[in-house]
């Protein structure tokens, strides 16, 4: 029993009888439980209130990469926008058309590469797979498709702007995947 | 006059350790499908459907509020007399 003026609330967790020692950790465990709980919540107001509010910046207009001849067939290129840090590739595909990704991997943002010759873009760090034509995943851990770019082509100069679904014409060469 | 409280604190053991056992069952539980909100509200939002990521919210709210009136029942112990 407290006989001075200290706060004895210490006493509660070192109690006397071993029965009630048993409680004291499951309780403490329930209320970090509790707490968890709470961080979680916290959490998902803060995705939505990212996702709906503050949606991440678009890319205004087009943007120049580099002349045509400079990337050789099967080549890749990486590139940054200008006034952004997020780093870009951009391929040069064997059929010779362009495609541009982000080099992010959607899985936890190793760099991706373009393999040569297979379609396929790799992330080393888990052996993502993505098809280099639009950007799915095949394989791997990855839950995302690639943040795509259009590529545009101006004579012999290569431009990227903001990917939209709509300007991606099927292509004829594509083969199917397997 | 007796409470909630002192009534609790004089039960048996055994009726506070099932207590206190589906007490934590029952945060482990909100936890997950607090997790599997959160998780499942981010992947959409990065995938750009951001119509998941509200409801989501608004779920986990309401199992966090769950959770924390749930531990008015978590036996206190005995109360140390001041
Ligand atoms: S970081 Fe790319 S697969 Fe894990």
């Amino acid at each position: 029993m407290a006989t001075d003026k200290k706060d004895n609330h210490w006493k509660e967790d070192f109690p006397v009888y071993q029965l009630e020692s048993t409680q004291v950790s499951r309780r403490d465990f329930a209320k970090f439980l509790c707490l968890v709980s709470g961080g979680l919540a916290v959490g998902s107001g803060y995705v939505a209130i990212k996702a709906n509010f503050f949606p991440p910046d678009k890319i205004v207009g087009e943007h120049f990469v580099c002349k045509k001849h400079e990337l050789p067939v099967g080549g890749t290129r990486s590139f940054v926008i200008n006034g952004s840090t997020i780093p870009y590739i951009l391929i040069r595909m064997e059929n010779d058309e362009f495609r541009a990704y982000e080099q992010k991997c959607t899985h936890l943002s190793c760099a991706v590469f373009y393999k040569p010759g297979s379609g396929k873009i790799e992330c080393p760090c888990h052996n993502g797979l993505f098809d280099a034509f639009t950007g799915e995943v095949l394989a791997g851990p990855p839950p995302r498709p690639l943040p795509r770019l259009t590529v545009v082509i101006k004579g012999e100069e290569v431009y990227v702007k903001d990917f939209k679904p709509d300007n991606d014409k099927p292509d004829p060469n594509r083969q199917s995947r397997s | 006059m007796s409470n909630f409280r002192e009534a609790q604190n004089q039960a048996h053991p055994n009726k506070t350790n099932t207590l206190m056992l589906a007490l934590i069952m029952i945060l482990i539980l909100n936890v997950s499908i607090q997790v599997w909100l959160l998780y499942t509200a981010l992947n959409n939002a990065l995938e750009k459907n951001t119509d998941i990521a509200f409801p989501s919210f608004i779920a986990s709210s309401i199992l966090f509020l769950i959770g924390f009136g749930w531990l008015y029942f978590l036996p206190s112990g005995p109360r140390v007399t001041k």
